[in-house]
């Protein structure tokens, strides 16, 4: 670690970042487009145990904790700071609600991973939020530095609650009955409630050891001293209790596994409709283009498992490969795993029903469009969709792909393809609109034309735009 | 079933005291398991390399 030297900072003022509020330690702010955390005096017992321990580089090493510089920046609340540091930024903050199953899983191990390692240097995490974890590099990493407390043996684990609400419970569910139930952490802010996973677990669950005790009689005994005031005695659970605690989640977590009903991993997404030639034609152009921009961010919007955004990830951005289907997240996920991508974030999305900002006073979950706007939007095989199948008029699509970036690679489906000929079988078609006149003169109110060509061997157009 | 009015019920205490029952229960197994890879070391039987927190890559 190296402390970086800020000479002539004069500006003192930081715009305090909602996210972290809660936390009396410290918190981050921005000032001047970078983020800072502020360390406060409150806490220099356990941020020097954390560094000085060996902790903090383990951690770091393993790529389980994001790595900070101590920087000379004034604090943004003097009165009660120690200091400030920088964390490495993340190049996209996501939230459970927008991972797979693997990747909440893998939230959940590098969670008690990072527990396990605290307590071997008499420390343990205070919190186990899934909020706290975010994906670097392709791994799951815990990015506030804050959340260590001194760990002295007798104490329960602190964030035992959090952990089972924030990974246990929806991960059983999302496994055991139905996988997008992991949009229960869309309204449950801390976590399904476990009288609720356990409620709507599956009998058989009952029997397997983990989830009969860490939800459905953890779930029973909230219920049950509900109201009751519990003194806590000090040395009532020992080391070696505690680390049966960790084993015993661990076991737990590991065991739970998901296979998308009769589908193969491997062949999910084979089925096109459209020639081989089309297909190299539609990456040529999309390597080339994106390869001219040199962007930073591309979003690709209806990414399914990846196929364009690894091409787009060619140009040397981070991509953000965003699809409605839970088991075209899950297989991109997996390949970046396999791949040890470390641009592509696969996340999922109802493009229909973006996720909104939530929490406190809305503002501690960003929404999707808060978190743009990326420098490229890809859009492919993705208008017919929202135009024929969701009704959106085409300038309210031209509008909205207009907020997302800056640039804009997009295909246009014509009617007369077989997909799109699908999607119109069973309703009337009520979109005259819809032709390939239609969707430019629409498009061109928001956006300068720069390439449009026809895709090889099919009707479908690729279009490379910029908005006004 | 019962519902308590929401405000006032804390489902804190609940799961403090099953943790620490179930932390009793499951910390036995770990001292079992100590023992027995223990009693195994006599006769030669090496514990499988379980200590993949000092890796460098998590798994």
């Amino acid at each position: 670690m190296t402390t970086k030297q800020n000479n002539g900072q004069t500006e003192r003022s930081g715009i305090q970042l909602t996210a972290s509020f809660r936390d009396p330690n410290g918190f981050l702010f921005s000032r001047g487009g970078a983020l800072y955390r502020q360390v406060n005096r409150k806490y220099a017992r356990e941020y020097a145990r954390l560094m000085e321990s060996g902790l903090y580089a383990k951690l770091v090493k393993a790529g389980l904790l994001i790595p900070h510089e101590e920087v000379n920046q004034a604090p943004a609340e003097s009165e009660t700071a120690l200091k400030v540091i920088q964390p490495e930024r993340v190049p996209f903050i996501s939230y459970p609600y927008e991972w797979s199953f693997s990747q909440l899983k893998d939230a959940a191990l590098a969670t008690l991973s990072i527990q396990r390692r605290a307590l071997k240097l008499d420390m343990s995490l205070k919190d186990a939020s899934a909020y706290n974890i975010q994906f670097v590099r392709g791994k799951a990493t815990l990015i506030d530095t804050l959340s260590f407390e001194m760990y002295n043996e007798g104490q329960p684990w602190m964030a035992y609650r959090q952990f089972c609400q924030h990974f246990l419970a929806p991960l059983a569910l999302m496994a055991l009955k139905d996988v997008r139930l992991s949009q229960l952490l869309r309204v449950y802010i801390d976590g399904v409630p476990l009288d609720l996973a356990s409620e709507l677990l599956p009998w058989r669950t009952r029997f397997s050891f983990g989830l009969a005790t860490h939800i459905h009689l953890h779930a029973k005994a909230q219920l049950h001293y509900a109201g009751e005031e519990v003194k806590p005695r000090r040395g009532t659970m020992g080391r070696q209790a505690m680390i049966g605690l960790i084993d015993s989640l661990e076991a737990a977590i590991r065991k739970l596994e998901w296979k998308p009903g009769g589908t193969e991993w491997g062949n999910y997404y084979d089925i096109t409709n459209y020639s081989d030639a089309a297909f190299e034609h539609k990456k040529e152009l999309i390597g080339a283009w994106t390869e001219r921009l040199k962007p930073a961010m591309i979003w690709d919007l209806g990414g399914n498992t990846g196929v364009f955004s690894r091409v787009a990830g060619k140009s040397g951005a981070h991509v953000v490969s965003w699809d409605i289907d839970p088991t075209a997240v899950e297989i991109n996920y997996r390949q970046v795993k396999d791949e040890k991508n470390e641009n592509l974030l696969p996340l999922l999305l109802d493009l229909t029903n973006p996720s909104p900002a939530l929490g406190w006073a809305n503002r501690e979950r960003d929404s999707f469009g808060e978190r743009g706007p990326a420098d490229i939007t890809l859009a492919l095989a993705v208008i017919h969709h929202l135009a024929i199948s969701n009704n959106v008029p085409l300038p309210r699509l031209a509008d909205f792909f207009a907020e997302t970036g800056k640039w804009l690679i997009i295909e246009f489906v014509p009617k007369s393809d077989s997909q799109v000929k699908k999607l119109l079988a069973s309703r009337e078609d009520i979109f005259p609109n819809y032709t390939r006149e239609g969707f430019e003169t629409a498009f061109r109110k928001r956006f300068k034309f720069h390439e449009a060509a026809e895709v090889r061997e099919s009707e479908r157009v690729m279009y490379l735009m910029e908005r006004l | 079933m019962y519902f308590a009015p929401l405000p006032y019920l804390d489902p804190g205490s609940g799961s403090f005291l099953i943790q620490l029952l179930l932390a009793a229960l499951l910390g036995l197994g770990v001292a079992v398991r100590a023992s027995w890879t223990k009693i195994k070391g006599w006769f030669g039987i090496k514990p499988k390399n379980d200590n993949e927190d000092d890796d460098d890559e998590a798994k």
